[in-house]
This record gives structure tokens, sequence and C-alpha cells, in this order.
């Protein structure tokens, strides 16, 4: 190509410990560019622009960054020569205000004689708010006022400044809604307009399509193809476009996954038995909320993030103290996740790496560790059970590991989240409350869990599915509620007709 | 790409062996500790170290680690410490001995002071939840309140030590200490390993927001972990009341710091977590008593063994304690 590439990556690999994660990639990234990266869980997407943002070394292989060689020793430092990369998980400091965190580790330059200069410090940060339409955070609040969706977004007014040259924008819109998704999207294509280069990791195919100009696939640490303008700008003809996409996914999973995505019935019935009942609910934005979730039901719950469908998710499991009313399961009432979980409800987290998992400890003991009541006899815990246990579910969910005695934190993310799913199915619970399962987990894998979410509602499972993805909902509930405010503004049933649109209404 | 070559050359023996001393880096750092300790101390003290008078007196100290430590895997596993063990051990010792003496029956004696180690327990478990204040604030509570139990109890007998009459050699008896070790590191084996209360405890250290949301009752297996931890402290004191046969006013002091010392020679994570090991007590507590009495033994003065074990923390803690990205633990 006659363009001058801004990095050139040239025979990386990278070991973690026995795991191949990068195999003799060359990658080149050019100025002007929304490149996106696309590929499976564990493809080594993330590996590659983590190595390029100075966040880990590979264990071998060059990058030049603008003709010189490039060696970043940090993220900081990396960040300050212009390459910068927003994360997948939260990565805010708690317990500082939202000016703090966006001047971090720049802090000296409001300073004199080591005394900050609060009122400059808030007032810059509050116009570099302003400038990214943000106007609505205060940049003296405490960060830990907002939202994860806020404070992801605090994150990226921190990375990008006027000299960023490279930013990697790494799965951050699955914690976005979608007026988030608009800000980052805009800005996206100003820093490419103004010649800089944007790398977008993301799993839906959509948002990929839309706002990336170049496409690199991945597939078990190697680069399978890139896809030039000409080729994606197909995406704009209906008919091409679902051509393309085969095409991708095809290149992605390296073999044919079908159209058979989400349930393809739309049988909406259910048992007439009540699994879990929310009784006059009221706990923060919502209230005198009453619901009832019957046997063999899904029900969809959806909305902008903060609109309090994750607080009905957590109060469901007994993790919310509720200022009124109550939440019943079989006559008892659930006040703790102690009491939800022996009446049979599982709850999966959105907040993976905090509250969902256990990071250093094994696969195979955050599995098991619901489980350890029924695994127990007269006190005994038999390990042999407990591994045969594991290994199954390990197995079911496909987890990209070498033994489940590796801890979790050596995972990809989505394959976290496939950890995070299995401890309940090992469990078998009857009720499962999902905030967000699919986040950050591809399409093959996206494409087994839809499969035994509907497969547990013909068993008569319970299924509350809390989600921002408004396709995920319209694919797979029986009754979708969306929320605003902590209302129910909307409620739609299953039906082929329903559309986006249709529901978009009633979110904002 | 140097690199890749040299893995794919490896023999395949060398790929396992290096796979498992990746996988087993405390424990390897550990055991090496231990067996450079018996080499050093073998040629610096002359072969004194094997004499049978102080294989003797090596027995009777590790029997008292041993048994505290081991109790302490659960607290510790939890990633927390108990700094109120010098001065328990200090009453236990005293009362053991006033009752004894007033009563002639040790049992008895026993039994009061593990009904103490019990809701002492009991208290820096609960208490702790109850006030949500973390496990060593109670524990710093309950030093201070023992501390001056401890100086009461000394006061009221108007001298500066006291002694029980009672013949205690059966505790000293070295298949009794050795048959006490291994009951109580079988029982602390089977209980780590092999039921909740050992995976919940872990789960504790690693995490324990998502241990709660796994349907685990948190505050009662922290009481229970404690109370396990207090029936070895009072088994513990009455082989320490055996060797001594005596007590005062400094009866017990820095045990508390011994012990995380021992395990922490032992390879125990100071954070806890899954990677929280029975052996870490037993292995850690040789180790300790070895060092301590072979410094001696190599005539190194009494306050330089102190310095000495101060550097060797260190560099144990700098060793083990690190994680992979290059953070300490807590």
């Amino acid at each position: 190509m006659a363009k001058q590439a801004v990095m050139e990556i040239r025979g990386m690999n990278k070991h973690f410990g026995p795991t191949v994660a990068l195999k003799d990639v060359d990658l080149d990234f050019y100025p002007g560019e929304i490149r996106g990266l696309v590929g499976e869980n564990g493809s080594g997407k993330s590996t590659v622009t983590s190595i390029m943002a100075g966040m880990q070394k590979a264990t071998s292989g060059e990058m030049k960054y603008n003709g010189e060689p490039w060696k970043p020793l940090s993220m900081a430092w990396a960040q300050e020569k212009g390459v910068c990369m927003i994360l997948q998980e939260a990565n805010t400091v708690a317990g500082c205000t939202v000016a703090e965190n966006i001047f971090a580790g720049r802090l000296s330059e409001f300073g004199k004689f080591g005394v900050i200069n609060m009122k400059k410090l808030n007032a810059a940060a509050q116009e570099l708010l302003d400038s990214f339409g943000l106007g609505r955070i205060k940049a003296s609040d405490q960060i830990a006022n907002y939202t994860f969706e806020d404070r992801k977004l605090v994150e990226i007014v921190r990375c990008v400044t006027e000299d960023t040259v490279i930013l990697v924008v790494d799965e951050t819109t699955t914690a976005l809604s979608l007026d988030g998704r608009q800000i980052l999207y805009k800005l996206m294509h100003s820093l490419a307009d103004r010649g800089r280069t944007v790398v977008f990791i993301s799993h839906d195919m959509d948002e990929i399509l839309e706002q990336c100009t170049t496409l690199t696939v991945l597939r078990d640490g190697n680069i399978i193809g890139t896809l030039d303008e000409e080729e994606l700008a197909q995406a704009k003809d209906e008919e091409k476009r679902e051509k393309l996409v085969e095409k991708i996914r095809f290149m992605m999973v390296g073999r044919d996954i079908g159209n058979a995505y989400y349930r393809e019935d739309y049988d909406t019935s259910h048992l007439e038995e009540v699994a879990l009942e929310f009784k006059d609910v009221s706990v923060g934005p919502i209230k005198h909320f009453s619901l009832q979730l019957h046997k063999g039901e899904i029900l969809g719950f959806g909305g902008l993030s903060d609109c309090g469908m994750r607080l009905i998710g957590r109060a469901g499991f007994g993790l919310e103290r509720l200022e009124g009313g109550q939440v019943v399961r079989g006559g008892k009432v659930i006040d703790s996740p102690l009491k939800a979980i022996r009446s049979g409800i599982g709850y999966v987290s959105k907040n993976r790496d905090t509250e969902a998992l256990i990071l250093s400890a094994p696969i195979g003991y955050n599995i098991a560790l619901p489980s350890y009541d029924e695994l127990s006899r007269f006190s005994f815990i038999d390990p042999v059970k407990e591994n045969r246990m594991v290994t199954n579910e390990a197995g079911k969910y496909a987890v990209k590991c070498k033994t489940v005695r590796q801890n979790v934190s050596t995972l990809s993310g989505g394959n976290k989240q496939k950890v995070s799913f299995a401890k309940w199915t090992a469990k078998d619970s009857d009720v499962l409350i999902m905030d967000c399962p699919t986040r950050g987990v591809d399409i093959g894998v996206k494409q087994s869990m839809y499969a035994l979410i509907a497969q547990m509602k013909r068993d008569g499972k319970a299924i509350i599915l809390i989600s921002e993805e408004l396709s995920e909902l319209i694919g797979m509930a029986d009754k979708i509620m969306i929320m605003k405010d902590g209302e129910v503004t909307g409620e739609f049933m299953r039906s082929p007709d329903l559309q986006e649109t249709d529901i978009i209404g009633s979110m904002i | 790409m140097e690199n890749t070559k040299q893995v794919k050359s490896m023999p395949e023996w060398l790929k396992k062996a290096l796979g498992f001393a990746r996988d087993h880096v405390y424990d390897i750092f550990s055991v090496a500790g231990l067996v450079l300790c018996v080499i050093i101390f073998s040629i610096t003290s002359n072969g004194r170290l094997w004499s049978s008078y102080n294989v003797g007196i090596v027995i009777e100290q590790v029997t008292m680690y041993v048994i505290i430590s081991l109790g302490a895997v659960f607290v510790y596993a939890m990633g927390y410490m108990d700094v109120s063990l010098g001065s328990q051990m200090g009453v236990y010792v005293l009362l053991m001995i006033m009752i004894v003496n007033a009563t002639g029956s040790l049992l008895l004696a026993f039994l009061v002071i593990l009904a103490m180690a019990l809701a002492c327990g009991a208290f820096n478990g609960a208490v702790a939840v109850w006030l949500r204040l973390p496990s060593i604030v109670t524990s710093l509570f309950l030093m201070f309140i023992f501390g001056g139990i401890q100086y009461l109890l000394i006061e009221s007998t108007g001298s500066n030590t006291i002694s029980t009459s009672l013949d205690m050699d059966f505790f000293t008896e070295t298949w009794v200490m050795a048959g006490a070790m291994v009951l109580v590191g079988a029982i602390v084996f089977y209980l780590f390993n092999f039921t909740k209360l050992g995976k919940y405890t872990k789960g504790i250290g690693a995490n324990e927001l998502t241990t709660s949301q796994c349907g685990v009752n948190t505050t009662k297996w922290k009481v229970i972990a404690y109370m396990v931890f207090g029936v070895c402290v009072a088994v513990g004191s009455v082989f320490l009341l055996a060797r001594t046969g005596s007590g005062g006013r400094g009866t017990g002091s820095g045990y508390a710091m011994d012990i995380m010392l021992c395990l922490i020679l032992g390879g125990m994570p100071l954070s806890g977590g899954t990677r929280s090991k029975v052996r870490c007590a037993v292995i850690g507590s040789v180790t300790y008593v070895l060092l301590s009495n072979g410094l001696l033994l190599s005539g190194v003065e009494m306050n330089l063994v102190n310095l000495v074990k101060a550097i060797v923390f260190l560099v144990v803690v700098v060793l083990s304690c690190r994680d992979n990205s290059g953070y300490y633990p807590r």
C-alpha cells in the first residue's frame, strides 16, 4: 500500500505459560482508518492491542511506531506518546473525584509547591467533559456517584486528548447504553477524520459494519484476513450485506455456523406455577413494582443503563435492601443471596471480575463454589465427584483452558463469562437471573448459550434476562419489559414482527 | 522468533519440569528454605543440631508451633490474622497454672481455657462483622484486653512468675507430641481440603463478595474458622505449659508474629485465597524453629538472631507474596 503505516507489527508472538495467544502476527495500522478487530474469544484481539498500548510485553516480535522502533514501557508511557487504550472492564480509581480521575498522573500540572488548585482542576475537567458532550457529569463529584457506564465515559475522556494518535477501544460499547455509544462513535469518527487511527474491538457485527472503515479477522492467534474499505462498503447494500456478514463469520469461526442464532420458536406459553414474585417492591428509583415470573418463562428487561432493570435483578437475588414490598419464591421471602440460592435462584452479575468470579482462584473452584452444599455428604466433599462436575461443565461451554485447575485470571473475557454461567448450570438452579449474560462473548458461544437458555425454558426453568442488546431480548424473551427511570414504560410480547424500532420509543 | 524456536527444541521432560516448577514455585521455595536451613546449620553448628538433646528441644518447640499454625491456616486463608494470639496464650497458661494448683485437675483447666478460646474465636468472627470492622481490629482489642488480664492475674499472685506443681511430663514425651501433631494435622487437612470450611475460608480470602453471592454465609464460616483456630490455640497452650512449667508477665509475647512468620516461611500467601495450603503450616514451623535454634547453636548472639529473622522475613515476603503482575496483594 502506498500509505505509510502509523504502527507496524512484525512477527509478534505471545505465550501465557503453555497457552499461545499470538502466532507470528503481522499487522499494520494506517492513519485515518477505523479498524475493526473481530474474532472469537481468545483469538488474540485484546492481546495484540494491549501489547501495542504497553499493558504487557510480547514474547517476541517487533513494533514500529511512525517508523521508529516502539517498545512501550507502560500504559501511561504509551498514552503520553499517543497510543491509548480503553479497556473492557472498569478502570477508574474509586474514592476520587471525576476531575482527579481525568487528570490522574497529570495532577502536578495544576499544582504549586505540592498544593493542587482544585478550582483550576475542576474547571479544566469540566471543560473537557463538556467538549465530549458529557456536561451532565460534574467534574467535582465523587466518581462513585456515577454508574458503570458513566465511569466508562469518564475513562474515555481521560484517555483521549489532542495528542492521541492511536485509540484502541476494547469492547467498551458493551458497557455503554445507546447514547453513550453515540458519543463514542462520534469521537471515533472525529479522530479518524483528523488522520488519527482508531482500533475498534467488538462482538457486535452491526456495530462493526456501521462504524469501521477496515476490518481484520483473527482466529486462534492468527490473522485470517483484512477487509479493505471497498469490501466493507458492501455492508451499505442490503443484499450484499448478508453475504458479507456470512463471510466474516466464516472467517472468524472457520466453519459455517448457519443462521439459527436465537430461539426459533414463538411459543410464549409457560406453566401456571409462579416461580418468583415481586410484591409491591420499592428500591431506589423503583416504586411499587409487582411482577410474577412463571416456570418456563423468559422475561426480558431492557432499557438504558441506569433505568433500574439492573436493580430488579439484584432485588430478585436478595442483594438489595428493599424500601418496601417483598420478593417471594415458594412462600419464602428472599432477602439475602443465601436464601435465594437455597431456594434455587442463580444470578449472573454484570460485574464479572469483581462480583461474579474469583479471578485468583482456579476455574474448577469457581464453578463448584455455589454447589458445595450439594457436593458434601456428611461434611465430606468428594474431590473426584467435584472434578467430574466441573470438568463436565467447563466442557459443555468449551471453556478455552488447559485444565480446570488453571486460574480464571488467565482466561480471556468471554471465557471468563462462560465460567460465571457454568456456576449456575452446575448448580441446576430453577430460577436464573442473568444480567447481560452474553457480554463480551463471541458468536459461537453466544449461540450455544442461547440454545441453552431455550432448553432451560423447555425444562420449565424461569429466567429473567436483563440485557442492553435489544436484538438479544427480541430474539430470546417471551415478554420484554422496557424500563425508564425505575418504571416499566413498555411491554412487548414475543412475535416475529417485533422490531427494535418499535421498542426504542419507550426507552427514551 | 528465537524464543519460539527455543520452546520447540526443548526436550519434553524439561518442558514438563519447567511447567511443574512454575505451578509449584511457592512450594519449591519453602521446601528449599527448609533444606537450606538443615544443611547450613548442620555445618555451622558442628553437628550439634543433631545431638539427641537438641533434637528433643526442636521437637518440643515444633509441636507447639505446628499445632497453632495449623489452626491459623484457616484464619490466614481468609486473608486475616490474629494479633491477640500471644496475650491469649499468656492468659491461658497463667489460668491453667492457677486452676491446676487450686483443683489439681488439668482437664478442668483445659476446658476453661478452651471455652475462652472458643469465645475469642466467635468474637473475632462475629463481632467484627456486626461492627463492620476488619477482624484485625477486634483481635487488637482482644490483645489489649488479654494483656490487661495477664497483668492482673500475675499481680494477684504477688510474684513475678508462678509455676505448676503438677507433673506434666506426659506431654513432653516424644510420641505424645508426635501423636498430637499428626492428629491435629490430619483433622486440619481433612477440614481444609475436603469440607466446606476449607473451601469457603479460601473463597473469603480470595473474594469475599463473590463468595457471599454464591450463597455462603460468610459470617458463620468466619466464626467457625476462628473457633477452629481457638481449639488449636488451647491445645498449643497446654504444650507450652508442659514445656515451661511456669508462666509470668512475658509468657506468650511474640507468638502472634512468630506464627505469621511460620506460615509465610511455609509459603502461605498473606492475602489468603486458594493458594493457601495446610503444608505451609508444617514446613514453615519446622523451618522457623530450625532457624532460631540453628542460629543460636552456631554461636549467633541472641539479639542478632532477631535481626537475621527480620531479614529472612523480608526476603521471603518479597519472594512469595508478590503476584505475577508485580503488585503486592493487599
